[in-house]
C-alpha cells in the first residue's frame, strides 16, 4: 500500500466519533500533564496501559499518541509563563520565552511556541509517514563514536548560552558536568560523587534541576531583593502575534522542525539536542537587532526554532518504534509494550500486518496536531492571564507546584532538599550573574557524551583514532570545528574587506 | 467522609469473612486491605507486576481493597530499608521485587538487603537470551564462545547497566570458559533501544538482553539468536547455554515480600494469597497479554531458591569487582 | 580599568568555586579503582571536571582581588538592597514544607509553606491565602490519587477524605 492510499484510508478511519473522542481526550490529559513538572507521557501512558484490557487498540494508540503530543504543548506553556519546564525537552524554551513574558510578551511567546509546534509536528508527522524507514536505516549506522562527536559539537554551540562572560558562564557549565556525574557510573557500575546518599546513586532528575534553577532560584532571589509595599504586576501585553513576530517566526520553525525530526529518528537522539542547536543557529542567524533581544528582553526566534526542534523529535521517535519496533524513549518503550499487550508486534512487518492500524494512527496524529493548536491557540489568552496572579500568591503557586512535581512522584524527601538546595545556588548564582542555563547543558550532555566516548573506546579496544577514522563521526567534528571557528573566521574577513 | 465509612464497612466484612476462612470458594475475600509497595517508579516492571497482581486479586475479589506507593531508586535499594522499617511485623503489606534487587544489594552495599524482608512468592521470570547482528561471522554460540575463549576483549558484547543481569551473565559464561571475568568487553546501554540499535548496527559483536526485548528482532531476522539462557529451551529453535556447552542458567525473576517481623502463620496466610492468585484464570490471562513467563515458586521452596540465587550473584559479582 | 580594592562578596563567589572543586576533588578521589576491563575508567571524567573547577574558582578569586565584576554590572549594582525579612519567611515556608509533608501529608504542608511564601512576597491576608492554598493542594492531590493511582504523601486531611490507608 502506498502513502497516499494509506493515508486516505487511514483518514476515514480516524474521522470516527469514538475515534475523535479519544484524539480529544489524550489531547486534553497531553495538555495536563505537560503543564506538571515531572509528570512526563512516558508516566501517564504507564498507568493507563490498564485500559488496553477494555479498550480496542485503534483507540488505546490514538489516545496514548494524543497524550504524548499534547505533553509537548503543555511542557512549553508552563516554560513560557512561569520558568519550570515541564519536561526537559522544553528547558531551552524557558530561555527566552519567560523573558518574554516578563517583559510583556507572554502572547506571542505562547503563540509562536503553539504555531511552531503545529507546524514541527506537521512535517514530523509527515516524515514518519513518507520518510521515516529511509531515514531510520541511515540513523542505524550511526555508534557510540558518532553521537560522541554529535556530543562535541553539541558543546561547542553551548558558547550560545555562555552570557556575557566566558570565565563564569564556563563556571557554570562546570557545575552542570559536577551534577550530571553524580549517580551509579552505568559502564563498571561504581557510585559516583554520592556522598553514600541512596538517594543519589540514581543519579540527579534534569528536570528537577531546572526547576530549581529556573523557578526557585528566581523566586528566592525576588523574596531576597523584594522592596515592602511594591506590588509588581507583570504586563500582559498583547495576545496576538504581530506581523513582524510572524515573519521572524516562520524559519526558526521550519529550521527547528528540519533540525529535530532526524534526531528524533536516532535511537540515540532525543529533545535535548536539536533544542540546544537550534538555539544556537537561531541566536547565530538572528539579524543584529533582533540578537540583542537574546537573554535580555527574550527573542521570539529563540522559542520558535527550539519549540520546533522539540516536537519535530517528538514525532521522530515513533519512526523506529514503528518501523523497527525500537524504543528509543521511555514514552516509546511503554507505547512498545501495549502494542504487545494487543498481540500485535511493531517492526518492519507492522505496516503490511496493520496496515489499517498504522495509517489510523499516523491520520490521528494529524488530527491531534490541529486539536493541540485550535485547543491551545484560544487558551494563549486565558494562560497569559496566569500572570495576572498577584506577585506573593503566583511565587507561593510556582513552589507548591514545583513540589508536587518533584515529591508527588518519587515521595522522596531528599529530591526536596536537592530542589530547594539548588534553588538557594541558583539564588547566588544571579546575585552574581553566574547564567544558570549552561548548567542543565551540561548536565544534560556531560553524561551522555562521557558514556558515549567510553562506550565508543571499549568497542575499538582503546583506540582512540576511532573519532576520526569512521567518516561520519569525522564529518561531525569537522562541522563542530567550522561552527567553533566559523564565525570567528567570517568576521575576520568581513573586517577585512571592510579594512 | 462517606467514603471513609464505606472502608470501615468493607473491613468489617473482610474480617469476618477471615473468620470463615479454610473454605475452598476463591471468591472467599481474604485480606480487607493489601498494602502493596513498590520500591521503584511508577510504570516500570515491578509497578507493573503489583498493579497486575491487583487487577486479578481485585477482580476475583480475593482482596478488597490495594493501597499503592511507590518509592524508587537504586534497584530497589530507596525503598526496601523504608518497607522493612515502616511495615515491620505487618500481616497486611507485600512488596514487589526480584532478581535485580539481589544484584544492587550487594553492588551497593546496603545496609539491609533482600535478606531483611521475608519471601513470599516469585512470580514471573523473563529468560535472557545471547545475540549477534545477523551479519555477523558467529553462525552458533560455539563460535562465539571460541571467539571469547580466545580474546574475550576483542569481542564487544552489549547490554545492560554494568553489574546487571546481562553484565552478569557475561560474567558466567566467561567463568565457565575459564577466563576471568573482568577481561570482558562489556558495553553498557542505558536503556533497550539503544543497545538494540548499537547491535543491529553491529557497533558491537553481540548482545545479551531479556528475550522479550530482542523477540521482534529476531523474528525480523535483524539479529541471530545463538543461545537463551534459562534451564529449557524457551524458543525450540535456539539451544540454551548448557546445550551450548557453558553451564549457565539466569533469569531476571520478579516476586512479593512480606515484611519483616510478621509469624509463621501470617506469613502463610500470604502464601495463600498468592497461590491463589496464581491459580486463577484471569492470572493465566494476564501472564498471556504481558508476555510474561510463569514462574510461580512459594514458600519454603522460594525461599530456598533466593539463597542459591544471592549466592551465585555475590560469587560472580566479586569476580566482576562490583562486590567485596 | 584595574580597581585595586578587592570586591568582598565576589571574593566570597570565588572561593566558593574553588570549595566547590575540593568537592570535587574528594568526591572523585572516593570513586573506587574499577577492575573491570575498560579503557576509560569511571574517574577520568570527575578528575578533569574537579582540575576546571579548581582552575576556574581560581580565576574567579584573582578577578575578584583585582575589584570584582559586580560592580561593573548595571543590573546587579541597581538591584535593590537584601530584604532579609521576606527571604528568612520565604526560607521558612521551604523548611516547612520538608520537615512537614512528611507527618502531615500533602496537603497540610503545602497550605503552610503557601502561606508562609505569599508573606514573604508582603501578602498580609493570612486565611485568606490560606484558604487559597488548601482548596488548590486538595485538589491536586485528589486529581494524582483518583485520577492516575499515585499517591503524593497522604497525611491527616487526605486521610479524613479518602479513608485512611491503614
Amino acid at each position: 500500500m502506498d502513502a497516499i492510499a494509506g493515508l486516505s484510508m487511514g483518514f476515514a478511519n480516524a474521522l470516527s466519533l469514538s475515534n475523535l473522542g479519544w484524539a480529544l481526550l489524550g489531547c486534553f490529559l497531553g495538555t495536563a500533564i505537560g503543564v506538571l513538572p515531572g509528570l512526563g507521557p512516558a508516566l501517564t501512558i504507564a498507568l493507563l496501559l490498564p485500559i488496553t484490557f477494555s479498550v480496542s487498540a485503534t483507540g488505546a494508540f490514538i489516545l496514548f499518541c494524543g497524550i504524548f503530543y499534547g505533553a509537548m504543548y503543555g511542557g512549553s506553556t508552563t516554560s513560557i509563563l512561569l520558568n519550570t519546564p515541564g519536561e526537559s525537552g522544553s528547558i531551552i524554551t524557558a530561555l527566552e520565552g519567560a523573558k518574554m513574558a516578563r517583559n510583556g510578551r507572554a502572547g506571542p511567546a505562547l503563540a509562536t511556541s503553539a504555531i511552531g509546534s503545529f507546524v514541527a509536528g506537521t512535517v514530523g508527522t509527515l516524515g514518519i509517514a513518507f520518510l521515516g524507514p529511509v531515514i531510520v536505516e541511515l540513523a542505524l549506522k550511526l555508534g557510540p563514536a558518532e553521537y560522541f562527536s554529535l556530543m562535541v559539537l553539541c558543546f561547542v554551540t553551548v558558547s550560545a548560552v555562555l552570557g556575557g562572560s566566558a570565565l563564569r558562564g564556563l563556571t557554570s557549565l562546570f557545575f552542570g558536568l559536577l551534577l550530571g556525574l553524580v549517580g551509579i557510573d552505568l559502564q563498571t557500575g561504581q557510585p559516583r560523587l554520592t556522598f553514600g546518599v541512596p538517594e543519589l546513586l540514581d543519579g540527579v532528575n534534569v528536570v528537577l534541576v531546572a526547576v530549581a534553577l529556573f523557578a526557585v532560584g528566581e523566586t528566592l532571589y525576588l523574596a531576597w531583593r523584594h522592596v515592602e509595599g511594591k506590588a509588581e504586576v507583570l504586563p500582559v501585553g498583547r495576545i496576538m502575534m504581530s506581523r513582524s513576530d510572524w515573519k521572524r517566526s516562520f524559519w526558526p520553525w521550519i529550521r527547528g522542525a528540519g533540525l529535530g525530526f532526524p534526531f528524533g529518528v536516532m535511537p540515540a537522539g532525543g529533545t535535548e539536542m536539536p533544542t540546544m542547536l537550534s538555539y544556537y543557529a537561531e541566536r547565530k542567524l538572528a539579524p543584529p537587532e533582533a540578537q540583542k533581544e537574546f537573554g535580555t528582553t527574550g527573542a521570539i526566534e529563540g522559542v520558535a526554532g527550539p519549540e520546533a526542534a522539540n516536537n519535530a523529535a517528538a514525532a521522530g521517535v515513533l519512526v523506529p518504534m514503528l518501523t523497527l519496533g525500537l524504543p528509543t524513549s521511555a514514552t516509546a518503550a511503554i507505547m512498545l509494550s501495549a502494542f504487545q499487550s494487543y498481540g500485535i508486534q511493531p517492526g518492519p512487518m507492522l505496516f503490511t500486518t496493520q496496515g489499517e492500524l498504522v495509517w489510523t494512527l499516523i491520520a490521528s496524529l494529524f488530527i491531534a496536531n490541529v486539536m493541540l493548536v485550535v485547543l491551545n491557540l484560544p487558551l494563549v489568552g486565558l494562560w497569559a492571564r496566569i500572570l495576572k496572579i498577584p506577585q506573593p500568591q503566583l511565587y507561593a503557586g510556582i513552589l507548591i507546584f514545583a513540589t508536587i512535581g518533584t515529591y508527588g512522584i518519587s515521595n522522596s524527601v531528599v529530591d526536596l532538599v536537592l530542589l530547594y538546595g539548588i534553588g538557594i545556588i541558583a539564588m547566588f548564582m544571579r546575585r552574581f550573574d553566574f547564567p544558570v542555563a549552561p548548567v542543565v547543558i551540561g548536565m544534560i550532555l556531560g553524561p551522555m557524551a562521557e558514556q558515549a566516548m567510553r562506550q565508543a573506546l571499549t568497542i575499538s579496544q582503546g583506540d582512540w583514532s576511532t573519532f576520526v577514522t569512521r567518516p561520519a563521526s569525522l564529518v561531525i567534528l569537522l562541522v563542530a570545528v567550522a561552527a567553533l571557528l566559523g564565525p570567528k573566521l567570517y568576521g575576520a574577513w568581513l573586517r577585512r574587506m571592510a579594512g | 467522609m462517606s467514603l471513609h465509612r464505606r472502608n470501615l464497612f468493607t473491613a468489617a466484612l473482610g474480617l469476618s469473612a477471615a473468620g470463615m476462612m479454610g473454605s475452598p470458594a476463591w471468591a472467599q475475600q481474604r485480606f480487607a486491605n493489601i498494602y502493596m509497595f513498590v520500591p521503584a517508579g511508577p510504570g516500570g516492571g515491578w509497578d507493573g507486576l503489583g498493579r497486575a497482581i491487583e487487577q486479578v486479586a481485585r477482580g476475583a475479589g480475593l482482596v478488597g481493597n490495594f493501597q499503592f506507593e511507590n518509592v524508587g531508586g537504586a534497584g530497589g535499594m530507596v525503598g526496601l530499608p523504608r518497607f522493612a522499617s515502616q511495615r515491620r511485623g505487618r500481616a497486611d503489606s507485600l512488596m514487589v521485587g526480584g532478581s535485580v534487587m539481589v544484584g544492587a544489594g550487594i553492588t551497593n552495599k546496603s545496609p539491609m538487603t533482600i535478606k531483611d524482608v521475608v519471601p513470599i512468592a516469585r512470580m514471573t521470570e523473563e529468560i535472557g537470551v545471547v545475540v549477534v547482528p545477523s551479519s555477523s561471522e558467529f553462525q552458533n554460540m560455539g563460535q562465539l564462545l571460541q571467539a571469547l575463549r580466545t580474546n574475550p576483549g576483542a569481542v564487544a558484547v552489549g547490554g545492560g547497566s554494568a553489574g546487571g543481569t546481562d553484565h552478569i551473565t557475561l560474567g558466567l559464561i566467561l567463568k565457565a570458559l575459564g577466563r576471568n571475568p573482568r577481561e570482558a568487553s562489556y558495553v553498557a546501554f542505558a536503556g533497550g533501544g539503544p543497545a538494540q540499535a548499537a547491535i543491529i548496527g553491529g557497533q558491537v559483536k553481540a548482545g545479551i538482553s531479556g528475550y522479550s526485548e530482542f523477540a521482534e528482532q529476531i523474528k525480523a531476522g535483524r539479529m541471530r539468536a545463538l543461545a537463551t539462557t534459562g534451564e529449557r529451551r524457551s524458543d525450540p529453535n535456539v539451544p540454551t547455554l548448557k546445550e551450548s556447552g557453558v553451564d549457565v542458567v539466569t533469569s531476571n525473576w520478579r516476586g512479593v515480600f512480606g515484611a519483616p517481623g510478621i509469624n509463621a502463620s501470617q506469613r502463610q496466610a500470604l502464601t495463600d494469597l498468592m497461590t491463589a492468585i496464581h491459580a486463577l484464570p484471569a492470572w493465566k490471562q494476564t501472564l498471556e497479554t504481558r508476555g510474561w513467563d510463569d514462574a510461580f515458586l512459594a514458600g519454603a521452596p522460594f525461599a530456598e531458591y533466593l539463597n542459591r540465587d544471592i549466592t551465585s550473584t555475590e560469587e560472580v559479582l566479586r569476580d566482576l569487582g562490583l562486590a567485596t | 580599568m584595574t580597581k585595586a580594592r578587592p570586591d568582598r562578596a565576589d571574593l566570597g563567589a570565588g572561593l566558593a568555586v574553588l570549595g566547590l572543586g575540593g568537592v570535587a576533588v574528594w568526591q572523585a578521589l572516593a570513586i573506587p579503582t574499577s577492575p573491570l576491563y575498560a579503557q576509560v575508567g569511571p574517574k577520568l571524567v570527575p578528575w578533569l571536571v574537579a582540575a576546571g573547577l579548581l582552575v576556574l574558582g581560581a580565576l574567579l578569586t584573582a578577578a575578584a582581588l583585582r575589584g570584582g565584576w559586580s560592580a561593573d554590572i548595571p543590573e546587579i549594582a541597581e538591584a535593590p538592597p537584601p530584604n532579609p525579612r521576606s527571604l528568612a519567611l520565604l526560607l521558612a515556608g521551604l523548611l516547612a514544607n520538608l520537615v512537614l509533608i512528611g507527618p502531615l501529608g500533602f496537603t497540610l504542608a503545602a497550605t503552610v509553606q503557601f502561606t508562609l511564601v505569599a508573606a514573604a512576597f508582603g501578602s498580609r491576608a493570612y486565611l485568606r491565602n490560606a484558604v487559597i492554598a488548601f482548596v488548590v493542594a486538595l485538589g491536586a492531590y485528589t486529581l494524582f490519587v483518583k485520577l492516575l493511582g499515585v499517591n503524593i504523601g497522604a497525611g491527616l486531611v487526605e486521610g479524613l477524605v479518602f479513608g485512611t490507608p491503614e
